[in-house]
């Protein structure tokens, strides 16, 4: 059971850039399917999505990193499995799946960025192309819910006259 | 996890089950001794020593021999069978029990059962000289009550560090499937037969997988129905029939899954009987009626605990003492029964007693003096009943070990509200009184309105809302500072813009518009204002992500008939969440009405 073996990653892009999770961590991708938007949330959590009878939160990556969304209509949604349960993350594109050496994979670069380097685990390169291996559960846990139950304290806190 | 980690945990599994069934055979012995209820435990026990010993819990293995050769001498005439004896078996139970809960948590757990194994011998030799009792359930003499009691304290002392009462012991996680009959009074043997059904453990998460996908399966036939329509094909439009029929046969039998007889859930309380009964010494029969009754899992596991505290506390406050019933012109022996049925969609359960009734001037003069209600209260008789629910109110004197710490009935408010069901009590003084709690079939299914608000629709469970006023009909007033009050039949009730309690910018009040009041139990009222009421629907409750669980004043979320999800408001959460100060303030207003201060 100890074996090591290269684990494989599905790669997506972002605006221009490109990123990959490992595969194990995802279910399935699907098209952009509709999405009910819920109140006091903030603006990367798109909603909810219906998946064969589950709800499934959906979140917008591109925001949640701050990229800039490129008009691309390519979109595409990556439904997780993540420790909390699933997810949904939607995405440019979904490019490949590649299965990087282990010594392929170095740490992430000191690069100043609007991108929190905790997200980022690594990065390999692939045909020339840098592609950062992000680490979902950090991403979208712990920070994630601060975010929401902040935007929900601020909605709670500002003034709502009653007319 | 290795493999035999996995033959270990079976094993527990098997254990607990085992555990709960020979605890009713014990329960059983002791109403009507008979040889193959003894062969039924010592095989029972016979197993588990083997099975124990064979997955390397050897501990546990070592105790369970020594209680097999007790056994042994029960069976074989030995040695006597009596209460005190009986009473050592269950202990023994639920030493086991108490293990079998330790091994799960670390296999390599090590429990003392010195104090217990010291008692089997004791019995084994013959020593405490026997006191031969004739029928199993006598008036318990105060030198054999005190001296089982003190054998508990003795055994809690060396071997049951984690119960903290003797009286009630923690219920095993499980409960066999397939149980004995005891429902009966004691007249009536117990059947000890193997159940004809056949069952299977299936996780709950499975459980849940199908019903999603079942869910998913009528909306793509409704889906396909509505295409079919413009489709000529007199065959498609038969086949997509059927389809339609097999599929509610298979969402009824999927929801169906979920259910669970009341009956283990029963029979804990007759344990529990038993145990308070004797140690008070008191004598009491538990009249059971429609344990077949069926409820969802998740109703059943929250109901337990509201069940114990209404059973101890008539066992212990309702039901008198022997002398006292005699002297009342009541038989001796005091009758608790507990009956489960359907009415008009809901399950019902009534707890009743034949003992001394609740008093309501003795209840508002406890309240009173307990600093609960002011003293110039003026309370009506079902308010007073309703007392024994607030937070630290207990009638009895003497704060005993059974119940009376002043803790455990606003458990039952506070749980059965959860369940969103409800609690009355009837009673009358000298007679008797009688619990029932109304209950939803399930939890995982809500009547609901669906609302609009601009785009979107929001799902708001029906029994939150009382009644609806068009918008036309709404007669408003603005009150400068305090916002708007709807004015219906002389209430004045505060009125809230669902868009203003979402956040949203103002819509305009739109004439097809409509006011739903709003009524949160023991909640003060108030109105909501909706672009459109779209419809009624039987919604499937499914959780919401981690993502957004915590955000206050939603419950959940429900996929409608097109297939889309939507959110299921909690409205009383979401004006609380806006309003905080309104909010205590109209819980000043409940505790206030509720406890009439």
């Amino acid at each position: 059971m100890t074996t090591t073996i290269d684990q494989r990653y599905l790669t997506f892009s972002l605006g221009a850039e490109n990123y990959a999770i490992p595969l194990l961590s995802v279910r399935e991708v699907i098209a952009v399917p509709e999405i009910t938007p819920m109140p006091f949330t903030p603006h990367h959590f798109l909603g909810l999505m219906n998946l064969r009878g589950q709800v499934i939160s959906v979140i917008d990556l591109r925001g949640k990193l701050g990229i800039k969304p490129t008009t691309s209509s390519e979109n595409a949604v990556i439904i997780c499995e993540l420790q909390s349960g699933h997810l949904g993350i939607l995405v440019d594109s979904v490019n490949a799946v590649l299965t990087p050496a282990a010594d392929q994979i170095s740490s992430p670069p000191e690069v100043k960025g609007s991108l929190n380097r905790e997200c980022v685990s690594g990065v390999f390169r692939h045909e020339q192309i840098l592609i950062l291996l992000i680490d979902l559960e950090k991403t979208l846990s712990g920070e994630d819910r601060k975010a929401v139950s902040s935007a929900a304290a601020g909605q709670a806190s500002s003034p709502h006259k009653v007319a | 996890m290795d493999e035999f980690d996995e033959i270990k945990i079976c094993f527990l599994d098997e254990a607990e089950q085992n555990l709960s069934d020979t605890e009713q055979c014990f329960l059983a012995l002791e109403r009507s001794p008979g040889p193959e209820i003894l062969e039924k435990i010592f095989r029972l026990a016979h197993n588990l020593k083997g099975s124990s010993k064979a997955v390397g819990f050897d501990g546990l293995g070592a105790f369970t021999h020594d209680l097999e050769t007790f056994l042994l001498k029960i069976k074989t005439g030995n040695v006597q069978l009596q209460p005190e004896i009986v009473d050592l078996l269950l202990r023994c139970n639920d030493h086991l029990k108490y293990f079998v809960a330790e091994l799960r948590a670390n296999f390599n757990a090590q429990v003392n059962s010195e104090g217990l194994l010291k008692e089997i011998h004791q019995y084994m030799e013959g020593r405490p000289a026997p006191k031969p009792v004739e029928a199993p359930v006598k008036e318990a003499a105060p030198s054999a009550l005190d001296e089982s009691l003190a054998a508990a304290m003795a055994a809690l002392e060396n071997a049951d560090p984690e119960t903290s009462s003797p009286s009630v012991p923690e219920p095993g996680p499980e409960f066999a499937p397939e149980e004995i009959v005891l429902a009966q009074p004691a007249v009536s043997t117990p059947v000890v037969a193997p159940a004809a059904d056949e069952s299977i453990r299936v996780s709950l998460t499975r459980l849940e997988r199908l019903l999603n996908h079942v869910g998913e399966m009528v909306i793509l036939h409704s889906v396909l129905k509505e295409q079919s329509s413009v489709n000529t094909s007199a065959f498609l439009k038969k086949t997509i029939h059927q389809l339609g029929k097999v599929t509610r046969e298979v969402q009824d039998i999927s929801m169906g899954l979920r259910m669970l007889p009341l009956k283990p859930t029963f029979l804990k309380l007759q344990r529990i009987v038993r145990d308070t009964s004797r140690a008070l010494g008191k004598e009491i029969e538990l009249e059971m009626i429609g344990d077949d009754t069926e409820l969802d899992k998740t109703v059943i596991e929250k109901l337990s605990d509201p069940l114990v505290h209404i059973v101890r506390n008539a066992v212990d406050h309702g039901v008198e003492g022997p002398e006292e019933r005699r002297a009342a012109g009541k038989v001796a022996r005091g009758t608790i029964k507990l009956k489960a049925y359907h009415h008009v969609g809901q399950v019902i359960i009534e707890i009743m007693d034949d003992g001394r009734g609740l008093d309501a001037r003795a209840l508002v003069a406890s309240a009173v003096k307990k600093g609960l209600i002011r003293p110039e209260a003026k309370l009506s008789d079902d308010e007073a009943y309703n007392l024994i629910f607030a937070p630290g109110f207990s009638t009895k004197e003497a704060v005993t070990d059974v119940s009376g710490r002043g803790v455990g009935m606003d458990v039952v408010r506070t749980n059965i509200d959860q369940l969103r069901g409800q609690t009355q009590i009837e009673t009358k003084l000298g007679q008797g009184t009688c619990f029932r709690i109304t209950l939803p079939l399930t939890l995982a299914i809500i009547d609901a309105m669906i609302v609009r608000l601009g785009k979107e629709r929001f799902v708001i469970p029906l029994h939150h809302i009382y009644e609806s006023v068009q918008a036309s009909e709404m007669k408003l007033q603005s009150i400068s500072g305090s916002g708007e009050v709807l004015l219906l039949r002389g209430d004045n009730i505060p009125f809230h813009r669902l868009s203003t309690l979402l956040g949203r910018t103002m819509s305009a009040t739109s004439e097809s518009g409509m006011a739903l009041v709003i009524r949160a139990s023991h909640g003060s009222a108030m109105a909501i204002f909706v672009d459109e009421v779209v419809g009624q629907t039987q919604a499937v409750i499914k959780p919401l992500g981690q993502e957004v669980k915590k955000i206050k004043g939603f419950s959940g979320s429900a996929i409608l008939g097109d297939g889309l999800p939507a959110v299921i408001i909690d409205i009383p959460e979401l004006v609380k969440r806006l309003y905080p100060n309104l909010s205590a303030a109209s819980s000043g207003a409940r505790a206030g009405r509720s406890i009439g201060a």
